[in-house]
């Protein structure tokens, strides 16, 4: 059942809706998808919570977190771990407990109506195989778990059964159908020979060619796993059109790499700011001309308005405007599409840039400057915009930054603009002291482009035009202000391109008779690339046999090489990793298996080449090498890609907030609250901080955005950074950041069993036990219900037998997220009312709020914790699902991990170096 | 645009009254003339199929609620005698071209929470609920396995989602013979493109050169195959499969390279709209599988609006008629106004719906009789009715008049019997026993297959055929 539900429900995420004050829980199947996707089968081995229940009240000092993290360490039975023996067989159905406390309950309350007198629906109890591993009676079970639960069954009036003896049915029923399921999963062997992820060609294309581009956009969407991986091997299928993907993408990425023929012509928009000031200058002028005219006869007159207009002309506009330094005149800077009228040409000459000029254009917050290019730019190379700018603020601590936006505008409901220069440059320049900031930006990856630019002239309708933005991202670095903008494209840095030599070389071209032995060259080289290691005589004779047939149907040279190489990366030798041998990895499918885990990508020349020599078994060379490989900037996206799978980010990327309800909310936010787990993330394992860190740190990393939702000052500009927090900010670890907080709420209120839930699946590997069929959902109309506090319906609702047994193990935990609301702010009322964020465990346990929560975990779940993480990250750097066999493995790298002191770096140290990751 | 010479009506041509026809086939014709001259009578020769899949399900809200006559779904009484709700009333005026279905389900899945029923929707295959994933073959690919190399594609596959989606998730209606997923189109500007653009000036040397690589990777790919372990093996299987799958593509191609893509002579769709022009975009989406019937592109194509249960950016097309998310819509129907709101949305997708049927029948068939909407038979339909609930799915079938239909009717397999109401607590709709079978939805793909002019008996394990339509 648990896994009847977990596909279910695999991606409902219900908003029920809360409005405004009434707030009515729906804890049921919609929830219960997220309750239940269920990893594989772990039986953590139960921390010493019973301690804690006679732990006296807390003294009038609680202990800090630190003191914490050192007192939960010293309980970690992974101290004593001395090859310890885990089970690494399948669990057994529990055949025993049914025969002792379940099957007497039964006989007794259903036997009756569904035994060898009577059948009753057709069911006839007493036969059942309770074995729900290997038996053939599961959907009977479910069907009896489901009316037992819902409490349909046995009729009131007809049979007594006490609640301790249905909540005794349920859980087993329950516990055994959970157990019963997983173990199906994880008896499965799964080998991690598998085809590239999306995001894994993508990258390794990056690498091989040496481009940034995104080669991967046509490419099918990945599915991800049960664990919530996508680079799974019970996953990674190809169809046809899949493979026809990759081949064309394979296509088109050699298009973009290699060039033929001579190097384009380059033309350059030299666009100064009193040139492109004139028009507003000559509007304000004409307002002039226009008084005096009006005002001819009257020279008094005439004198007051125009001093009065002159006044108007040094108040500061809404919105970009142009500036006389000199004269403090300003006016707004005037942009329409139409006739394409502001609209720069080209030169071919690149002009020549003027010294600091005495006009500027002033960019505030959130604004743009427009300047439009007309409908000359190239599809191919570099487009490059250099801006000489100085930030207007002598004071200011924080300096503004800019982006670089691409758009046009061909009528007046069509139009787009959107960032290309994904980079933000912070001008840090003081006024006075301009300087040029550039960006570069190849003009291949720039879409939608104006599709009617080649078919119009400019100035006709629609216009053919297109344009840049220079965009001031800043939230409190004031003004930008601007004096000169160049453009030039197509940039090339060289000819022909690096991209291009590093495929055919630094040869200029080749005379026809040698071709073949130049094709045999480059070919030689290009499959020992890709293919991750030499290619063999033979594979090299195919794929020039391949050239030669091919060139004759192809214009060039070139072409027939993008032809030929194109089957290179569409072969499996590219596209599939990791093959599995009977005797463990070699040395060169070890060098795959460790760049596709740490960046997500093939591995670089030094390290194929100490596969290849046979040196990468090594244990210190292999610890060499993953050092250096997260030392990395490539390491980044094995953060991105981790942690976005690890922690479900993806639910935030649907989550819908209410702007009613909080209108503050906007995209930064969001796209901040979704970087901060990954950044921090990568500082901790850059920093090898311990894995704890997740739990609780005193630092997160955060931008001016986030730092302000944070309610922490002194955080100015866009870049990530490392920020102190003091115990008083109530915040520190995963648990309290916005982002996971938000994408577990419903988008209008905190949602407390979707917080549980998560925390349980994600973060414990502890999924909860299987939902009934169907909750019913709390009755709303009844006003003593609708009196109570949302705390107090879950605990009524947790109250009734069936439900019990279910929201015993997950109310708790999410109720101690209650401080936080649907956005993740810190609160202490809802609704008028204080927060009562407390709550009590199954154990007793209380858990005062998220610190609480905090506090028990650092002193009683760190084994389950770090254990967690290990599964997590093992089956995300094997690529494929863990089964029973691993067991013993995983257990090793964690007793590894928490006698090492539980550094994320030295976790992943520990899992390279195992035998697991060696081995198939 | 190529047009099939024999399908030219001879009848009409003799009667002057058919659309121009271009003169190089004048010849053709005369010469075929000595052939037998009326026998053709009322034929589609270009039979095609397309459905359009929404998920959810549909408002039903009990006979004793105030929404009931305006909201519900399903229309008022049944046969030639019915009348339709608010929530269908945009089909008016295609009353004699469709046909409403009620009481119709696929067996294997009944038990099946609504959340994942767009998988076997056209297949009919038993999904399961866990474990192992086996899907089977989609009505559309049984048909375009019998049409396809007719045309330039054998299908057009669509969905708002994109790509494959997950088993019991899937973002796709088709599936292939080997029950794998098909991806599905999302960006219309994309299909656009593949169906009228040419983006390649000599097709046929692409082909040639696809030719040779396919010819190269087999070599790859088998010697590869030879150095893996058993079951290693079986995954490179699938590679083999595909790349093989790419070969028999490019031997159709080859016939199709020397005939230039059809070209579009006009046209309203907002080809670069997204979800969130929820209106711009379904009319583009349905509009291309317009384009691609007119031009004779295609004869199958499939178009899922949305993926079960939300998540995903189909949820949004519920911006089209003021509300945020499509399937919170079917969740709040306790709420005041609820009934309302849901049908609101349904009755948008009905009147996009309407308006594509509408154009269809709009267009005459060129080369054939009547119009296009004669010819093309269109299953609108979602395989969930009341919460969650699989069974009664909701169906309308739209046109093929020229095939046989007897529409203008509703056929109502319920009679009153069918479930409904807001879901209050206690087991949810799909987890109850129902006194009352529906009719296995199979049989009336079996009819639909005979009708179009597949040869065949059974489909997904249909126990028979469906006269009544």
């Amino acid at each position: 059942m648990i896994d009847t539900k977990n596909v279910r429900h695999r991606n409902v995420r219900h908003k029920n809706v809360r409005h405004k004050n009434v707030r009515y829980i729906v804890c049921f199947a919609a929830l219960l998808c997220v309750m239940c996707n269920g990893a594989y089968a772990q039986v953590v081995e139960a921390p010493e919570d019973s301690k804690t229940l006679q732990d006296p009240k807390p003294a009038a000092q609680p202990k800090s977190f630190d003191e914490l993290k050192v007192e939960g360490a010293r309980r970690s039975s992974y101290h004593t771990h001395e090859s310890k023996r885990v089970a690494e067989t399948a669990p057994e159905p529990d055949l025993k407990t049914f025969q002792k406390l379940i099957q007497p309950v039964l006989a007794k309350a259903c036997f009756e109506c569904h035994g060898p007198d009577k059948q009753k629906g057709e069911l006839r109890i007493d036969t059942l195989n309770a074995d729900l591993f290997a038996g053939n009676d599961v959907d009977w079970w479910l069907e009896v778990l489901a009316v037992l639960t819902n409490g349909e069954m046995p009729p009131e009036d007809e049979v007594e059964l006490a609640d301790g003896d249905r909540t005794r049915v349920i859980e087993w029923l329950a516990a055994e159908i959970q157990i019963a399921s997983t173990t199906r999963r994880a008896t499965i062997k799964h080998s991690s020979f598998r085809r590239m992820t999306r995001y894994e060609y993508n990258y390794a294309l990056q690498d091989l060619l040496g481009l940034p581009f995104d080669f991967a956009e046509d490419l099918p969407p990945d599915p991800t796993s049960k664990d919530g991986f996508q680079n799974s091997s019970e996953v990674l299928h190809v169809s046809g059109m899949q493979f026809r993907a990759y081949l064309d993408a394979s296509r088109r990425a050699l298009r973009l790499a290699t060039i033929t023929g001579e190097q384009p012509e380059m033309l350059h928009w030299g666009v100064s700011m009193p040139a492109a000031a004139a028009v507003e200058w000559a509007k304000q002028d004409q307002q002039l001309a226009n008084l005096r005219k009006k005002h001819k006869d009257d020279s008094k007159k005439l004198e007051v308005e125009l001093a009065r207009q002159a006044e108007r002309f040094l108040k500061r506009p809404n919105g970009v405007f142009y500036k006389d330094l000199k004269s403090g005149r300003m006016a707004r800077q005037s942009w329409g599409y139409n006739g394409a009228k502001f609209a720069w040409k080209p030169a071919e000459k690149r002009p020549e840039v003027p010294a600091q000029l005495e006009q500027i254009a002033v960019v505030p917050q959130r604004k743009a400057l427009v300047v439009e290019l007309g409908n000359q730019l190239p599809e191919r190379g570099m487009l490059r915009v250099r801006v000489r700018a100085s930030r207007e603020s002598r004071e200011h601590d924080g300096a503004p930054s800019l982006q670089l936006m691409f758009g046009w505008q061909a009528s007046n409901d069509s139009s787009s603009s959107y960032v290309i220069g994904k980079e933000e440059l912070v001008v840090a320049a003081a006024p006075g002291a301009a300087q040029f900031y550039e960006w570069q930006v190849p003009l291949s990856q720039i879409y939608p482009r104006n599709m009617v630019r080649k078919t119009q002239e400019l100035g006709q309708l629609p216009s053919p035009s297109e344009y840049i933005k220079i965009l001031n991202t800043s939230h409190s670095g004031g003004d930008v202000w601007i004096d000169h903008v160049e453009v030039s494209a197509p940039v090339y840095e060289q000819w022909p391109p690096t991209s291009h030599t590093k495929i055919f070389g630094d040869r200029a071209s080749s005379k026809p008779a040698e071709e073949n032995v130049y094709a045999r060259e480059v070919l030689t080289q290009f499959l020992s690339r890709a293919w991750r290691r030499d290619a063999t005589q033979q594979e090299v004779a195919q794929k020039v046999k391949l050239f030669e047939k091919l060139r004759p149907k192809c214009g060039s040279f070139e072409d027939a090489m993008v032809e030929t190489l194109a089957t290179v990366l569409a072969s499996p030798n590219f596209l599939y990793v990791v093959a599995s041998k009977a005797d463990g990895l070699s040395g060169l499918e070890l060098a795959t298996r460790l760049s596709m885990f740490v960046w997500c990508s093939m591995p670089d020349r030094e390290l194929q080449t100490l596969a290849s020599t046979g040196q990468l078994q090594d244990a210190d060379v292999l610890r060499d090498q993953l050092e250096r490989m997260l030392r990395d900037p490539k390491a980044r996206r094995f953060s991105q890609h981790f942690v976005r799978q690890w922690l479900g980010l993806e639910l935030l990327d649907f989550l819908h907030v209410d702007r009613k309800a909080y209108p503050r909310f906007d995209a930064t936010l969001k796209q901040a609250m979704a970087e901060e787990p990954i950044a921090f993330f990568h500082e901790v394992l850059q920093q090898d901080h311990s894995a704890l860190e997740f739990l609780h740190a005193n630092f997160t990393m955060a931008n001016e955005r986030l730092a302000k939702h944070y309610g922490l000052s002194d955080v100015t500009g866009n870049q990530f950074r490392r920020v102190e927090l003091t115990p008083e900010q109530g915040r520190g670890g995963l648990l309290t950041q916005a982002g996971l907080l938000a994408m577990n709420s419903d988008g209008i209120d905190s949602h407390p069993l979707k917080r549980g839930i998560w925390m349980l699946e994600r973060l414990l590997n502890d999924p909860p036990p299987p939902p009934p069929p169907a909750v019913p959902e709390i009755d709303l109309t009844d006003p003593e219900i609708a009196k109570m506090t949302l705390k107090q319906r879950i605990e009524n609702h947790r109250d009734h037998p069936a439900c019990m047994s279910c929201h015993a193990k997950i109310d708790p935990w999410g109720i101690a997220f209650e401080n936080f609301d649907a956005v993740g702010r810190f609160r202490t009322k809802i609704g008028g009312k204080p927060v009562d964020s407390v709550s009590v465990l199954f154990n007793k346990q209380k858990l005062d709020g998220v610190d609480g929560l905090k506090r028990f975990l650092l002193k009683n779940r760190q084994d389950q914790f770090v254990r967690a993480l290990v599964q997590k990250l093992a089956t995300f750097a094997l690529g494929r699902p863990l089964t029973f066999a691993d067991r013993a493995a995983i257990d090793e790298i964690t007793a590894q991990t928490r006698m090492r002191g539980d550094g994320l770096a030295t976790m992943i140290t520990s899992i390279v170096t195992s035998e697991l990751f060696q081995s198939n | 645009m190529t047009i099939d010479i024999a399908s030219l009506d001879r009848r009409r041509f003799l009667r002057g009254s058919a659309v121009a026809l271009a003169l190089p086939w004048l010849e053709s014709f005369v010469g075929a003339a000595g052939a037998e001259v009326g026998a053709v009578e009322r034929r589609a020769k270009h039979k095609r199929f397309a459905c359009v899949y929404w998920p959810d399900g549909v408002p039903m809200p009990l006979a004793e609620d105030p929404a009931y006559q305006d909201w519900s779904w399903f229309p008022h009484g049944a046969g030639k005698d019915y009348t339709f709700t608010k929530c269908l009333e945009t089909f008016g005026p295609l009353r004699q071209d469709l046909t409403i279905v009620s009481g119709m389900s696929h067996p294997a899945v009944r038990k099946v929470h609504g959340h994942s029923n767009a998988d076997q929707f056209l297949t009919g295959a038993d999904t399961g609920v866990r474990g192992d994933y086996k899907n089977s073959i989609s009505l559309d690919q049984e048909f375009a396995a019998h049409v396809g190399e007719q045309t330039r594609y054998s299908s057009l596959v669509m969905s708002t989602d994109g790509g494959t989606g997950t088993p019991r998730g899937a973002h796709t209606l088709s599936f292939d013979r080997r029950g794998r997923a098909m991806p599905a189109a999302h960006r219309p500007k994309r299909v656009f493109d593949a169906l009228f653009v040419k983006r390649d000036e000599d097709a046929a040397k692409r082909l040639a050169l696809n030719e040779s690589a396919l010819d190269d990777l087999l070599v790859d790919a088998r010697s590869l195959r030879k150095k893996l372990s058993g079951h290693d093996q079986q995954s490179l299987d699938e590679y083999l499969d595909s790349v093989r799958e790419t070969e028999q593509k490019i031997e159709k191609a080859k016939r199709w390279a020397s005939i230039p893509l059809p070209t579009v002579a006009g046209h309203d769709l907002k080809l670069e709209s997204t979800p969130d022009e929820s209106r711009a975009y379904l009319q583009a989406m349905l509009g291309l599988i317009h384009l691609a019937f007119q031009t004779d592109s295609t004869r199958v194509a499939t178009y899922q609006i949305g993926r079960e249960n939300g998540v995903g950016i189909s949820d949004h097309l519920a911006r089209a008629v003021g509300f945020q998310l499509a399937h919170q819509l079917s969740h709040e129907t306790k709420k005041p106004g609820g009934w309302k709101n849901f049908a609101t949305y349904c009755g948008f997708l009905n009147e996009e719906m309407a308006r594509f049927a509408a154009k269809l029948k709009a267009t005459k068939e060129v080369g054939g009789v009547g119009n296009m909407l004669d010819n093309t038979l269109i299953l609108f339909g979602s395989a969930s009715s009341a919460f969650h609930l699989s069974r009664n799915y909701p169906l309308v079938l739209l046109g093929g008049n020229n095939m046989g239909f007897q529409h203008g009717q509703y056929l109502n397999y319920l009679r009153g019997t069918a479930f409904g109401g807001a879901w209050t607590g206690g087991r949810e709709p799909w987890q109850q026993e129902f006194a009352h079978e529906d009719k296995p939805l199979a049989n009336l793909f079996v009819t639909m297959l005979q009708r179009l002019g597949v040869e065949t008996n059974s489909f997904a394990g249909s126990t028979g055929v469906i006269d009544e339509v």
